[in-house]
């Protein structure tokens, strides 16, 4: 009588959605937690270290922050990051439409085009990073953040949108595109009013993938970027020279600026959805 | 439902052409993928504003073919003209002609209103009459109420309205439908091919329909086109194909024919002695008498086979009953000939069957109701 409940198919299947539900949210803590732990960290007290015990609680690092010279350290990385993340984004989404619209038509040699495209994911940054320093070297040309670690930079962040893309033509049914043609619509016009509105969440994706990907991005930028360095070459030199709870508060303020970027997207995302989803009648 | 009005209507008569203008034609088509041929020398001839049921089971080139004229597939070989105009070369957006899609693909991120107007759009019409025409033609196809909808809310039935009105807003010369009701609920199918049928004969524009179902072609179709294998079998009006089948092919894909395969014995008058495993029956040779000793293939229709035997029915056979199949109006009779082959035979009246599962019964049919097939059978 005591163990009859398990006997009971409805009470297992409540218990296994409890513990995988569990699990989830486990992971996720996990996950979370050595950003909250450098969360928690930049609230310390004027005279706490980069470790715990935080000796008060303060926004103390904040201030120091916003007036310190840090911040002025900090602001031209910040503005070449930036820039350097939004043109990779256009280019990302750009290349990866029309190389994933070329695989859609099934050219010679689309598969050894699809590996080559994927090998931008599998090979270490760093070798290419080195490499590709190295043979601008030979060709003579100087290293800039704007130009050769753009084009490093684009080989890393093409393949995730073009994969993205993929799987959103995969699902695509080209026969509304099919109906607009024959409706009299050239190939340019069906793709500007037909196939682009429809595959657009897959664009903002694979233009999220362009922009976070090359924003964080350090070994490719490590040997490529000249003098003028990126954000995240900017803080690891400065994770070298002084380590500081202000570092922290960097930190956290940049990803608090992600997520309502991401949120921002995402709201987009959904109101797009709910203008082309059923309505009730 | 004025807005739709014949193509010729406004148009001041003119000298009487001397050649009648040809809606469409293809001249030899061919259209290979890979190993695979999917048309293969296809020829029609469409006078103005026919109705064309292009019939086949499916993988037999019909879709293929409606894509060549459409030109969304390049045939790799042959002609395309619509309207007397070559256009097998031309891109689709430059031939003079809308396509119903199975599923109607519709623009799922338009209203319903915008999907109709698109065809006008890309002619470049001035929106304030983009705006009156769309009004006329929701009006006259009676989804006026659904203006302001996303196709994602709307039934089958109404999907099928906007894709219509979509494709007939232009008023093209050629409307291609690629099995346009197969995608409606059963009960709704007879409504709208009467409905689809009133509005061809109203417009004057030539529908090229594309169906694997004979009821679809033989009640809506001027000119019936049987199709397999890539290639056409036979092309007439519904009356021909049924009566008579061309091909062994036509013969059993067109439900009710009962198909003989046998050996030519002997030339009689305009007959042919044909012996079967079934026994000896006499066939009525119309075009080119086949030689000696050749195969050859014929078939019977089920509703032209007696159980009561006379003078008037030199051919004969016994056979097994089976199985009796009640249709309203038409009960089949289901036979084992004595070479195991199945007969089917037709007995019209809603009186109760003479024969029964189990008898053993004398039938018979007259030479002129044998119909010799053209062609050496496969």
């Amino acid at each position: 009588m005591k163990f009859a409940l398990l006997g009971d198919w409805k009470f297992r299947s409540a218990l296994t959605g409890w513990g995988l539900g569990t699990l989830t949210v486990v992971f996720l803590v996990y996950q979370w937690m050595p950003i909250l732990t450098l969360g928690l960290l930049s609230f310390a007290g004027p005279t706490g270290g980069t470790t715990f015990p935080m000796n008060g609680v303060s926004l103390h690092w904040y201030e120091e922050l916003w007036k310190a010279t840090v911040m002025n350290d900090f602001k031209p990385p910040l503005v070449r990051s930036s820039l350097l993340a939004a043109a990779c984004a256009i280019t990302t989404v750009v290349l990866s439409v029309m190389s994933a619209q070329a695989m859609r038509g099934k050219f010679r040699g689309n598969d050894w085009f699809f590996y080559l495209m994927l090998l931008g994911i599998m090979a270490p940054g760093i070798l290419v990073g080195f490499g590709f320093a190295i043979l601008m070297r030979l060709l003579d040309v100087e290293l800039a953040w704007n130009t050769t670690t753009f084009l490093v930079q684009v080989s890393w962040t093409l393949p995730f949108g073009f994969l993205t893309m993929l799987a959103v033509f995969n699902r695509f049914d080209s026969r509304v595109e099919e109906a607009a043609l024959t409706l009299g619509a050239s190939r340019l016009t069906t793709f500007r009013r037909i196939t682009l509105p429809l595959i657009m969440p897959g664009v903002i994706g694979a233009g999220l993938f362009g922009f976070s990907l090359s924003y964080d991005e350090y070994p490719r930028s490590m040997f490529t970027t000249g003098p003028d360095q990126t954000l995240p070459l900017a803080v690891m030199a400065q994770l070298d020279r002084q380590l500081t709870p202000e570092i922290y508060a960097i930190g956290t303020t940049t990803t608090v600026f992600s997520l309502i970027a991401v949120l921002l997207c995402t709201s987009a995302l959904w109101a797009m959805r709910r203008s082309t989803a059923p309505r009730k009648a | 439902m004025d807005a739709l009005a014949p193509r010729t209507a406004g148009v001041a008569p003119s000298l009487p052409v001397a050649k009648p203008q040809l809606d469409l034609e293809l001249r030899d088509i061919r259209k290979k993928y890979g190993d695979f041929t999917a048309v293969d020398g296809v020829s029609l001839k469409v006078p103005k504003g026919q109705f064309v049921c292009l019939l086949g089971p499916s993988g037999c080139g019909k879709t293929t073919t409606l894509r060549c004229i459409a030109g969304l597939e390049d045939p790799d070989d042959g002609g395309v003209l619509i309207g007397g105009k070559e256009v097998t070369r031309d891109p689709p957006w430059q031939r003079d002609i809308a396509m119903m899609f199975q599923d109607f693909a519709l623009f799922p991120h338009m209203t319903v209103a915008k999907n109709v107007a698109f065809g006008l759009e890309m002619l470049k019409q001035p929106k304030a009459r983009i705006a009156e025409r769309v009004a006329q033609v929701l009006a006259s196809f009676e989804i006026s109420a659904l203006a302001d909808r996303k196709p994602g809310s709307l039934s089958g039935g109404q999907r099928q309205r906007v894709a219509l009105a979509r494709a007939m807003i232009t008023e093209p010369r050629l409307l291609l439908l690629d099995e346009p009701i197969g995608a409606l609920d059963y009960s709704l199918r007879e409504t709208v091919m009467l409905e689809l049928k009133l509005l061809q004969q109203r417009t004057g524009i030539s529908f090229i329909w594309v169906t694997h179902d004979q009821n679809e072609a033989f009640s809506l179709g001027d000119l019936v086109v049987v199709m397999n294998h890539a290639r056409i079998e036979q092309q007439g009006t519904p009356e021909d194909i049924l009566q008579r089948p061309a091909t062994a092919f036509v013969a059993s894909f067109i439900q009710g024919n009962n198909v003989f395969r046998g050996t030519v014995l002997e030339r009689a008058g305009g007959n042919v002695r044909i012996e079967t495993a079934a026994g000896v029956f006499i066939v009525p040779c119309l075009g080119a008498s086949p030689e000696i000793g050749a195969t050859a293939t014929f078939s019977v229709r089920a509703e032209n086979i007696s159980d009561t035997v006379s003078e008037r029915h030199p051919n004969r056979l016994t056979a097994h009953c089976t199985a009796v199949e009640y249709f309203g109006a038409v009960r089949r009779h289901i036979f084992e000939r004595a070479d195991g082959e199945v007969l089917k035979v037709d007995h019209f009246g809603a009186q109760a069957a003479r024969i029964a599962p189990g008898q053993s019964v004398l039938l018979g049919w007259q030479v002129e109701d044998t119909v010799l097939h053209q062609g050496i059978p496969g």
